[in-house]
């Protein structure tokens, strides 16, 4: 570094001069000589010098490489998923499609619209088993001298006949 | 025993690869070669921070937020360019966003600071000490926006010239000159006003 007295010599205002401006930087009774010159200088006597951050720079590169490593691993990590994305989408597409498909299949088998029938009326319109019919459906032709036939009166023309035949011969699964 | 030991001393001097080097070794993979761009780089990325910052722990923190940026941004540098002036870039884009950013947040809260200096100590003559600059620095920069107080240390301080700074900050080198005036002027109205002792210093030429 230049000596004081160089410094004072050669210093002139708006210098670029590296050597006079590591003095000025270093020698504060020289800054107070320079900034008598040339007041710009005050804040140049900030600069220059390299700083070390607190805690050493030892400590600040490890923490700095720590996250790069953390980074890193959060980067890797990102772009399994992106790989694994398609294949779980398909999972996803699929099993959405089957419970869509379900859902409307037995919306479909519900979804008869509802109307309102009079009890009696469903009644006649509900299917009887076949389990339950007991009598033939066909009525036979029968002939017999023996035979009552008793048929009991209807008060309307829509009501059903009921018809009883009293005969010894008569066969039981008539 | 000593023949075989000459044989095993290289002739060669070690060459350190320069940052462009390093920076092709380290996007083929090797975290070591970034510690050692990190360790070369770091006084400098620091220095630079805490001017701008005025803060030791922000601009720690600043400057790692720069070098983990740097990692992840490795691959758009192009070689062609000064890699100080891609990295200085990517320092004075992060410290201006938090300089915004703390700006905003300080505003309504802390307007009108002064630094304690007793009239008396004022009648006693300027004694320009270094450290009290420092602090009349930060009070005084806060009249500037983030992007002259960053024009004004790399000038000042970082001794870069305004062509360098345009570069960096990718603008004209007019606009930085402008910048330069304009912060000069507002930061002599500054002094005035809260330091009296150091303005009579800086004066108009």
């Amino acid at each position: 570094m230049i000596s004081c007295d160089s410094f004072r010599k050669r210093f002139h205002a708006n210098t670029a001069d590296p050597a006079l401006l590591e003095h000025l930087r270093a020698c504060d009774r020289c800054l107070d000589h320079a900034a008598s010159v040339d007041p710009d200088v005050l804040f140049r006597a900030l600069g220059g010098d390299d700083l070390v951050p607190p805690g050493g720079l030892d400590a600040f590169v490890g923490d700095v490489m720590q996250q790069v490593r953390v980074h890193e691993a959060q980067t890797k990590l990102e772009s399994r998923n992106v790989v694994r994305w398609p294949r779980r989408l398909a999972v996803a597409a699929t099993l959405a499609a089957a419970i869509s498909g379900a859902l409307l299949f037995s919306r479909g088998t519900a979804s008869v619209p509802e109307t309102k029938i009079p009890i009696a009326e469903a009644r006649a319109l509900a299917p009887v088993p076949a389990a339950k019919l007991t009598t033939k459906p066909i009525v036979e032709s029968y002939e017999s001298e023996n035979a009552t036939i008793v048929e009991v009166p209807t008060e309307a023309s829509d009501d059903v006949k009921i018809v009883m035949i009293f005969d010894e011969n008569l066969p039981a699964d008539l | 025993m000593s023949a075989e030991l000459r044989l095993m001393i290289s002739t060669t001097p070690m060459v350190e690869p320069d940052d462009r080097q390093l920076v092709q070794t380290i996007r083929g993979g090797d975290t070591d070669a970034f510690e050692t761009l990190v360790r070369r780089k770091t006084s400098k990325v620091y220095a630079l921070c805490y001017r701008i910052i005025g803060n030791s722990e922000d601009a720690k923190d600043i400057s790692q937020l720069v070098f983990l940026k740097l990692w992840e941004n490795l691959e758009k540098y192009d070689p062609q360019f000064a890699f100080d002036t891609w990295l200085y870039r990517m320092v004075t884009n992060v410290a201006i966003d938090f300089m915004r950013n703390k700006q905003s947040r300080e505003n309504a809260v802390n307007s009108n600071l002064r630094l304690v200096k007793t009239s008396a100590e004022a009648e006693q003559g300027v004694v320009v000490q270094r450290k009290e600059i420092e602090s009349v620095f930060n009070d005084i920069a806060n009249v500037l926006s983030p992007k002259q107080k960053t024009i004004f240390v790399m000038n000042q301080m970082e001794d870069l010239p305004s062509a360098e700074i345009a570069k960096i900050l990718g603008c004209r080198e007019s606009t930085v000159r402008n910048h330069l005036f304009n912060a000069r002027k507002l930061m002599q109205a500054q002094l005035a006003k809260r330091y009296p002792e150091y303005a009579q210093l800086w004066r108009e030429k």
